[in-house]
């Protein structure tokens, strides 16, 4: 089969689209910025009949905020999330992810449904979606499901999304009053790389303090799937967060991850950048805490 | 920049070629598509090292619309080509050396059924142990690659008594370096196409550093006389050494045999461009210096060995050059250096801009740097107190009789900001596990061709009907702007404005054999050629003015875009056009030619293929670099970089050098690495190979050391390649004064520097 042989369909709407996966005989891959998607369909990787182009199904193209949830369409591109106030005020975590993202063509052009959907251990956005504790919705033409980001993973590529499903809706909570995260990426340079090692941190903060009442920690590209730090997670909130702190934290990282040596680097320095980029993105937030609040400390 | 009284030499005079390649209208050959074109493609080797028992060609050849499918029996000529010594094979005939071999061709009617025909060709392997380490294949338990063995050159260079200068030395330092198998990256991965056409002339149209060279392997293949083939080789996205070999130029003209008349294309995908494309050799330099307390060299001993892959291109020019440069541009009275240049599995290395000294100015620059902080000397003073001038002797021991700029180089990286205020810059970091530190390096490059290689230039220049002047220069622009200063010394010597100057290169049909565009080699070549032709148009222009108006050619005058005559009825003037209509009425020649022979020394040092050169260009670097001591990720903050280019024909050229050649060594010294495993390229694409981007790119300043180099145009010499050189090192010596470590194994990726402060190896 030739590439040139895949066909390409564009389906106005959501339900005409899902009805098309429900009933059509065709094998389809979806497609929305398609910037992984080229990518694989020139490797020869992904064999299949034809594309679902998503381009034209404007309701899956939305930022906003109901009660207290914010509420993002997957047809979202990168450049729509960094520029968007509503998320920078609540899922700064995120926004700071959606920025490392290759660089302004990758942005201009990727949608955070295609990084989730990609399902990389590298994909930047997902760490972040894991410590906003997100959930994604899918929807077939005969109902829809709720999967917490945590257990929308499989493995490398593979997603609990059935073939007639498709992503519709990520949401999470807005933030707390005190809360504040960051994204921290170490790739082999600064623009268009992929993730030697990354992580997302958002800390609930005590106000007036260097006190966190509760965290959360996500690694990507040190496992299979995007991990969870829960024990250092445990440790954020057994004290004031002094650097002597902040180290003791970032030293049990590398327990919590488990790499593997690649052309881009070794499993050994993954575990070491993991305590690192831990390290450093802790001491960058508590700074900002200070700044922001003016603390004294 | 002082003050000239010339119109366009030395001043910022905007690329010719800017506007049509910054609003993309240029059409790169790769480019084109015609109607009835066909699709060429190249079945590489399946493994890095095996015989060929069969290759089964009948499938392929029946799948509709493949057109032709090729092997080594269909080649007319001598299957080979490779510019010093053709020992690779057009198509692998009982023997694949490595995974770029061509085995097979197929035309067909599109890229996918070639490609599909390519999967159908059946090559029986008999696989064999790949040899992927250079020093393993100069042992005697590896295969031999080529009937010789694997040692493919040997150079040596010896001067003074070793025993003796590391006897008496105060200060002995020995390291091992090793460099990375880069990659030329052009924007334009190797391409090209070709047709017989009716009258049975055969035109390629393919990328290259030298069409009549490429036209002369074409010939020497297909056993056809070169004059019926017509190479054009301009424009080029990018070349940077990587196509002064023969890329595709004789597959396309293989299938153009047989394609019924029809243009074949053939545009490798980057992928098939990593494998099959040469590279920089990778090198492994052993080095001892020895010097004395007050900083003087004494000696130097130098052992580098060479991976050329598994064929020689110009492997051995490159290893003879980097000997001849091994020692910097210092006067160590001392040395005993030599290389080998090796045979293994490892694709293929060649040329690349800077051509060996790269890899041995990493391990001597790195030296220097050791040993002033041994002795508590100034970086800067101890190159300064080991630099040769004109009319010294180098450490290879020839006298240099051409300018030297180096000492000025040194003087201006000693009063510019970034080194008077290095203590605050160093200072400054962003973040306190920061750590930045300040690093100087100097090298240099020699210009044109060594001894044994005949060394020439010609241009033509041709009236036009219009007034306007049709300059042409053999060698391409390959991207250093080459035709902007051809154009500007044909205007500023004919006197006229630089709109009448329309540039031609690269084309065996309408411009002269003038050499290659390699070897920092074509402004100096170009320039002198075109400033040998522009008398014999004036002496042309001149007389016809004088028969025009019946006068003396004494009494005719040149002015500014036209001639005067001084007649009984006062000054007639007369324009280009006039002139071109009296020429041509009376069926006189409109076209010149200028010819020029580039200097070179007399005698060559034994052993030492090639050396010494005649000319050199020197270059001075200074950089400042952050570490991020968290990750070890490096930044580059401020480059400057200070040329010694001989006159600076145009400024905004030289910065085009400069600042390009700045972001390439970056790009060396801190990410650039194809690797291999086995003999197969681990390194598929840009995915992993990873170059600057514009974030990687830092304030890049410029302050021409200018020297007058009597021999060249309007004085100038050569500078495309020893503008990515020293930077190499000073960035090295710039990471050891931020974090304390010596990285001698380049990259220097995050994770080397990381490595090596975790393992201690920080400086006391
Ligand atoms: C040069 C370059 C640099 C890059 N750099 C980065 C980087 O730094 N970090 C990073 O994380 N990624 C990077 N990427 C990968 C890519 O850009 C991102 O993953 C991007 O978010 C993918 O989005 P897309 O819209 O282009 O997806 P597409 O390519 O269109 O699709 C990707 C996958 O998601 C599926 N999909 C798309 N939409 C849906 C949906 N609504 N429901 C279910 N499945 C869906 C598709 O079927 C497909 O399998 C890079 C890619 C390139 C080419």
């Amino acid at each position: 089969m030739y590439v040139s042989d895949i066909d390409m369909l564009s389906p106005r709407s959501l339900q005409e689209c899902l009805y098309l996966l429900e009933n059509e005989k065709a094998s389809f891959r979806l497609l929305a910025g398609g910037t992984d998607a080229v990518v694989r369909m020139k490797e020869g990787k992904w064999q299949h009949d034809c594309w679902l182009n998503l381009k034209n199904i404007d309701e899956l193209k939305f930022i906003a905020i109901e009660k207290d949830e914010i509420h993002i369409g997957p047809l979202t591109t990168h450049q729509e999330i960094i520029s968007s106030p509503l998320l920078r005020d609540h899922a700064d975590v995120l926004v700071q992810a959606c920025r490392e993202v290759g660089a302004a063509q990758m942005q201009n052009m990727g949608t955070i449904g295609g990084n989730i959907g990609t399902a990389s251990p590298a994909g930047d956005t997902i760490p972040a979606l894991f410590v906003l504790g997100a959930i994604i919705e899918l929807t077939s033409l005969t109902g829809k499901r709720h999967i917490c980001a945590e257990d929308f993973f499989i493995g490398p590529g593979k997603t609990v999304a059935f073939p007639n499903e498709i992503i519709t809706k990520i949401s999470f909570k807005i933030r707390g009053k005190h809360d504040l995260g960051i994204f921290q990426k170490l790739g082999p340079r600064k623009a268009q790389s992929i993730s030697i090692v990354n992580v997302a941190i958002s800390l609930s903060m005590k106000e007036g303090t260097r006190e966190c009442t509760g965290g959360r920690i996500a690694f990507g590209s040190v496992g299979p799937v995007v991990l969870r730090a829960k024990k250092c997670e445990a440790m954020l909130a057994l004290g004031e967060l002094s650097p002597d702190m902040i180290a003791n934290i970032s030293r049990v990282a590398w327990k919590e991850v488990m790499p593997i040596s690649d052309i881009r680097a070794s499993a050994s320095y993954r575990r070491d950048m993991a305590s690192a980029l831990l390290e450093r993105g802790l001491y960058r937030l508590m700074k900002r805490w200070a700044d922001d609040e003016r603390k004294p400390f | 920049m002082k003050e000239n009284h010339f119109k366009y030499i030395g001043r910022r005079v905007p690329r010719v070629d800017a506007p049509e390649k910054v609003t993309g209208t240029l059409k790169y050959m790769t480019d084109y598509h015609f109607e009835q074109m066909v699709w060429g493609k190249v079945l590489r080797s399946q493994y890095p090292y095996a015989l060929i028992k069969s290759i089964d060609i009948s499938r392929a050849q029946s799948l509709p619309g493949v057109i032709c499918v090729l092997t080594h029996k269909d080649i007319p000529g001598f299957n080979g080509f490779g510019i010093v010594v053709p020992d690779q094979p057009v198509l692998a005939h009982d023997m694949v050396r490595c995974t770029g071999d061509a085995v097979a061709l197929v035309a067909a009617e599109t890229k996918e059924i070639a490609e599909h025909a390519l999967s159908l060709i059946e090559v029986d392997y008999e696989p064999l142990a790949p040899v992927t380490d250079a020093e393993f294949a100069m042992s005697s338990k590896a295969p031999s690659l080529h009937e010789n063995g694997n040692i493919h050159s040997h150079v040596i260079i010896k001067n003074g008594d070793m025993d003796a200068a590391f006897e008496e030395a105060d200060v002995i330092l020995e390291n091992t370096f090793y460099s990375p198998r880069q990659m030329h990256a052009f924007i334009e991965t190797e391409g090209g196409w070709g047709v017989l056409e009716a009258d049975g002339m055969l035109t390629i149209r393919c990328p290259g550093q030298y069409a009549y060279r490429d036209r002369l392997q074409i010939a020497r293949a297909l056993a056809m006389n070169p004059a019926r083939i017509r190479v054009i080789s301009n424009p080029i996205g990018g070349a940077f050494g990587g196509k002064d070999e023969i890329t595709v130029q004789i597959y396309l003209a293989l299938l153009a045999l047989h394609t019924g008349g029809r243009p074949v294309k053939i545009h490798l995908s980057r992928e098939e461009s990593v494998i099959a494309g040469i590279k920089r050799h990778p090198f492994k330099v052993q080095m001892k210096t020895a010097a004395k307390k007050d900083g003087t060299l004494l000696a130097n001993q130098v052992r580098a060995v060479a991976d050329t892959g598994a064929y020689a291109s110009l492997g051995g020019a490159v290893i003879a050059l980097a000997i001849e440069h091994c020692c910097g541009p210092y006067k160590i009275p001392n040395v005993d250096l030599e290389g080998f240049c090796v045979y293994t599995n490892n694709g293929i290395s060649g040329a690349f801009r800077g051509f060996g000294v790269n890899q041995v100015c990493a391990a001597i620059e790195t030296h220097m740097d050791m040993i002033a902080e041994k002795l508590g000397m100034d970086p800067i003073e101890i190159r300064k107190k080991n630099a040769y001038e004109k009319g010294d002797r180098s450490s290879i021991g020839h006298e240099l009789k051409t300018s030297v700029g180096t000492l000025k180089t040194l003087e201006i990286a000693e009063t510019c900001e970034l080194w008077k205020n290095r203590e605050t810059h160093k200072k400054d970091s962003s973040e306190p596990w920061k750590k930045r530190g300040i690093g100087v390096a100097t090298s240099f490059h020699a210009v044109g061709m060594g001894i044994g290689l005949p060394d020439y230039g010609a241009a033509t220049i041709e009236l036009m009907p219009d007034g306007t002047f049709k300059v042409g220069v053999g060698c391409e622009d390959i991207g250093g702007g080459n035709g902007t200063v051809y154009a500007q010394v044909a205007a500023e010597l004919l006197n006229c404005d630089i709109e009448n100057i329309t540039v031609i290169q690269g084309d065996t049909a309408q411009t002269l054999d003038s050499g290659t565009v390699t070897a920092s080699r074509s402004t100096y070549t170009g320039g002198k050629a075109i400033a040998a032709a522009v008398p014999h148009m004036i002496r042309l222009l001149t007389e016809a003015a004088s028969t025009l108006h019946k006068v003396e050619p004494e009494d005719i005058l040149i002015g500014e875009n036209e001639y005067y005559a001084l007649t009984e009825n006062g000054e007639q003037l007369l324009s280009y056009k006039d002139l071109y209509a009296h020429l041509q009425e009376n069926r006189l020649p409109t076209k010149v030619e200028g010819h020029f022979m580039l200097p070179k020394e007399k005698e060559e040092l034994p052993r030492s293929g090639g050396a010494p050169h005649h000319l050199y260009g020197y270059l001075t670097h200074l950089v400042l670099v952050e570490v991020d001591t968290f990750t070890g990720e490096t930044e580059v903050l401020r480059v400057v970089s200070i040329p010694d280019a001989g006159q600076v024909l145009n400024p905004q050229g030289l910065e085009g050098q400069t600042e390009g050649g700045a972001v390439m060594g970056i790009g060396y010294t801190l990410y650039e690495d194809v690797l291999m495993d086995g003999g197969y390229h681990q390194t598929a694409n840009f995915t992993n190979y990873i170059i600057p981007t514009i974030r990687e790119t830092p304030l890049i300043e410029t302050f021409p050391a200018e020297s007058m180099e009597e021999t060249g145009p309007f004085g100038a010499k050569g500078i495309g390649e020893v503008v990515m050189i020293p930077i190499i090192a000073a960035i090295m010596n710039a990471i050891y004064d931020a974090a304390g470590v010596r990285i001698k194994h380049l990259p220097a990726t995050p994770e080397r520097i990381y490595q090596a402060m975790k393992t201690g190896e920080v400086r006391q």
